[in-house]
């Protein structure tokens, strides 16, 4: 498909999302979409896929203009759009067999009883066609996020595709997950499918994109061939001026050990010991699945070790639940703000101090507001968390202020040990090194962080050292000239592949 | 928009319905602003208001509790028995007591057996209606002790006991919910039990504290009833779990739980009893009573959702046909 937009056109209300854009993809191109959050992507996509119709401009594919109604109308014509992790078009109760065709108006599988068997068998043949091992009968809600993504694609490709949107599709995927829909989409331009990949991820866009569109404001701030460009620039064009360093990690490490695990267990994972010191930060590496999650699950006593000591600051301590982990002053973010982070409808004010409340209730019980709202007002500002006032719903932030309002909440426990996992995940390029100086706070203040990211440049830059997971024991340490994303990778996938 | 604008906006509601309401029947009655009509609102409102106390700390935090009526029956003839055998200060411990079992033991089933509250509590009304009528044999037990009387039918400065009560107990609770610890948990567990319990609360000790709450104000309820009429009914709360439930919705508390205030509950009880003493003011008949409350019922949750739900469609189909204006919030969702 030859897609053109011309100068399209796109506000709600007084906020004019899109402010003229035109590009362009062609048959059997790969063009990455990138910008920052509210640049526009997620608008521009809805108008493509005929969720949104433009106000000003025009739409043409292979030189005819063309105007969609709905999304129905743009995926009869081959437009499919897969949607990031928490908007997945599934059906959790149905099984994979039944979710890729539900929807399916030219495949019925019988006339007027469906045949689950020749659907099942169907699946079967598609997924596998597409290298995927995934159990047709098994629910979509009992698969991993990962498989998940790997369904919808799947899905998509059952129908006559000539334009594939991915919207931020490698937010939950490892990297060996993620070079498999590498592959994927690589094989999809070869059959002349042109391909929209929105990221955030630049070295995938690096990768992968045949040309890079970056959007800002509503507007294209920049359109060239891969080949033309480097990362330097493309972040220019997101961010409006040269950030000079993306990265800006500063050394915090000293020689004082204050996290020391030691012969660990657990169904997931074992014989792990690990020293972390204060003011450092140790990454884990790994794929997913590896183990290393559930480690930091464990260590904050959500699933108890079946064996092994941990020590804080030379103290033996033992985690039961969550509660021995906050008196321990360990914290522990999770990869998952919305499920299991924050508390949507309450204020920001209200989660931030939420895991430390104690220190503002003394005498039955009762909240001293005065000094509550002088805490979380002060960790607030510290970590910049952009809101309204402190009394505004934490959902309504972005996602960005949302983690950082998440990091709020840990600090305020004063915690010498800061477990986190995936703490960049599904934030903008500008929240993220807010981030990295949030961590880079932390570690100067002598807090012990352990780094469990999929975001592989980001291991590398923001950890003092590296250890690997892989299978559920460490297998390497890399430090210094040694650490760096090949060696990581090197021994994350070796055996397992 | 924030939660506690939220909250107040659905509060807000509830305190116009119930101006609406008094101003309509101050029109129609000249009886219904008299200060003896109004205390009679008051005594009336008081038991179901008391229900719907304990019932709000439950919806908030995402449950619910259909046992308390049959909780109040049952609390009511125990209390009943103790007084006659063993004296007023036995049958009031006795009563609470059973209150506070009721609740620990919903609470238990609820949190520990994963059962669904509807399910668990459905089970327990079932369960204690029988019991009750199983050892009353179906009769009323009559209340002779003056004091306990009292609890029922005694002013104090010109007010009734029970309207005494009431405030007293939402005062307290509504303390508790809004300015302590265990209140801020309630919401929090409420809104997102898993973000709860990565915070550290121990949210099942806080479901079982609500519904031990819950229980031990059906308990207090059933002492008013009771007092009241100088009888345990053993049928007494029947359909009172209703009455509360209502309470609580028309006083602007989510059914999603995270939301919700004592003193909406408070407002919301009051809009049910001043529709209800303004019918009997004037003369409609007692079957289309439910009507007209449940007609209420409808118009206030039509409100609150319409509202989330017209918020809802700016929020998905921005522009094509909907309020030219979104709100920056709206706009914002709809940019992701």
């Amino acid at each position: 498909m030859h897609l053109q937009l011309v100068d399209v056109h796109k506000s709600f209300g007084d906020n004019s999302v899109l402010r003229g854009v035109s590009f362009e993809v062609s048959p059997g191109e790969v063009v990455a979409l990138v910008g920052e959050n509210g640049a526009g992507k997620s608008t521009l996509t809805r108008v493509i896929s005929g969720a949104h119709q433009p106000d000003a401009g025009r739409l043409l594919i292979d030189g005819v203009p063309a105007a969609f109604k709905d999304p129905q109308s743009a995926m009869a014509r081959g437009i499919e759009v897969i949607y990031q992790e928490f908007q997945q078009n599934l059906f959790p109760h149905l099984t994979v067999a039944e979710n890729m065709y539900v929807l399916d108006r030219e495949r019925r599988f019988g006339n007027l009883f469906v045949s689950k068997q020749r659907m099942a068998e169907a699946a079967g043949t598609a997924l596998r066609r597409l290298g995927m091992e995934i159990d047709v009968h098994r629910p979509v809600g009992d698969l991993g996020v990962a498989e998940r993504q790997m369904v919808e694609i799947a899905k998509a490709m059952t129908h006559d595709l000539s334009l594939l949107i991915l919207d931020e599709p490698t937010a939950a995927l490892d990297e060996r997950e993620s070079e498999q829909l590498f592959a994927q989409v690589r094989g999809l331009r070869a059959a002349g499918v042109s391909v929209i990949y929105i990221s955030h991820r630049l070295d995938e866009v690096f990768q992968l994109a045949d040309r890079i569109v970056v959007l800002r404001d509503g507007r294209v701030t920049l359109d060239a061939p891969r080949g033309e460009l480097d990362p330097d620039r493309v972040v220019t064009a997101m961010v409006g001026d040269t950030v000079d360093d993306f990265y800006p990690k500063e050394r915090n490490a000293t020689n004082q050990v204050v996290l020391e695990v030691r012969g660990a267990r657990h169904a997931d994972f074992h014989d792990v010991d690990l020293r972390v010191h204060a003011g450092e930060v140790l990454g884990i590496g790994g794929v997913v699945g590896c183990g290393r999650s559930s480690l930091l699950r464990a260590l904050f006593g959500l699933r108890p070790l079946a064996g092994g000591s941990v020590s804080v600051a030379g103290t033996p301590v033992r985690v039961r639940d969550v509660r021995d982990a906050i008196d321990s002053r360990i914290a522990y973010l999770s990869p998952d703000r919305q499920a299991e982070g924050l508390c949507m409808s309450l204020s920001v004010e209200a989660n931030v101090s939420l895991a430390s409340l104690r220190d503002y209730s003394p005498a039955g019980n009762v909240v001293r507001r005065a000094k509550e709202r002088a805490a979380t007002g002060q960790v607030i500002s510290d970590l910049r968390v952009r809101t309204a006032s402190p009394a505004a719903a934490v959902g309504s932030l972005s996602g960005g202020n949302q983690q950082k309002a998440l990091f709020a909440k840990w600090v305020m426990t004063r915690p010498r040990v800061l477990l986190m996992d995936e703490p960049t995940r599904g934030v903008d390029v500008g929240a993220k090194t807010e981030i990295y100086r949030i961590i880079n706070k932390l570690t100067a203040d002598g807090v012990a962080v352990v780094l469990v990211s999929s975001d592989l440049p980001e291991l590398v830059a923001m950890s003092d050292r590296v250890v690997v997971m892989r299978e559920g024991r460490l297998v390497a340490e890399l430090a210094g000239d040694r650490l760096d994303e090949q060696s990581i990778l090197k021994h994350a996938l070796v055996g397992a592949v | 928009m924030t939660s506690k604008l939220k909250s107040a906006a659905s509060q807000l509601r509830a305190v116009w319905m119930l101006l609406l309401v008094g101003i309509v029947l101050s029109v129609a009655s000249p009886v219904f602003l008299t200060p003896t009509n109004l205390l009679n609102v008051g005594l009336a409102t008081s038991v179901a208001a008391l229900l719907a106390a304990g019932q709000t700390y439950v919806i908030i935090l995402a449950e619910i509790d259909l046992s308390v009526g049959a909780a109040l029956g049952f609390s009511s003839v125990i209390t009943a028995m103790t007084l006659r055998d063993h004296g007023l200060l036995p049958a009031l411990a006795a009563g609470l007591a059973v209150g506070a079992v009721i609740g620990l033991v919903n609470g238990l089933l609820v949190t520990k057996t994963r059962m669904p509250s509807f399910i668990a509590t459905l089970a327990t009304m079932s369960v204690l209606a029988g019991l009750t009528l199983q050892i009353t044999a179906g009769n009323p037990i009559a209340v002779t002790d003056y004091d306990f009387q009292g609890i029922g039918q005694a002013r104090f400065a010109g007010i009734p006991v029970p309207v005494w009560i009431m405030l007293v107990v939402f005062g307290l609770f509504g303390f508790v919910l809004a300015r302590t610890r265990f209140g801020r948990f309630v919401y929090a567990t409420g809104d997102n039990a898993e973000a709860a319990r990565l915070s550290g609360i121990r949210t099942h000790r806080i479901k079982i504290l609500a519904f031990v709450i819950s229980g031990v104000l059906a308990a207090t309820a059933g002492f008013i009833i009771t007092a009241r009429l100088s009888t345990a009914q053993p049928t007494a709360g029947s359909g009172l779990e209703l009455a509360a439930i209502a309470a609580v919705i028309i006083g602007g508390t989510s059914l999603a739980g995270g939301r919700g205030s004592l003193l909406g509950t408070l407002v919301g009880a009051l809009v049910l009893g001043v529709i209800d003493n303004g019918m009997n003011l004037l003369d409609v008949s007692p079957f289309l009573q439910n009507v007209v409350k449940g007609l209420v019922i409808l118009l206030a949750v039509f409100l609150d959702r319409n509202i989330d739900s017209l918020r809802a469609l700016v929020t998905r189909r921005d522009g094509a046909g909907a309020p030219p204006a979104p709100t920056p919030v709206a706009s914002e969702l709809a940019q992701r």
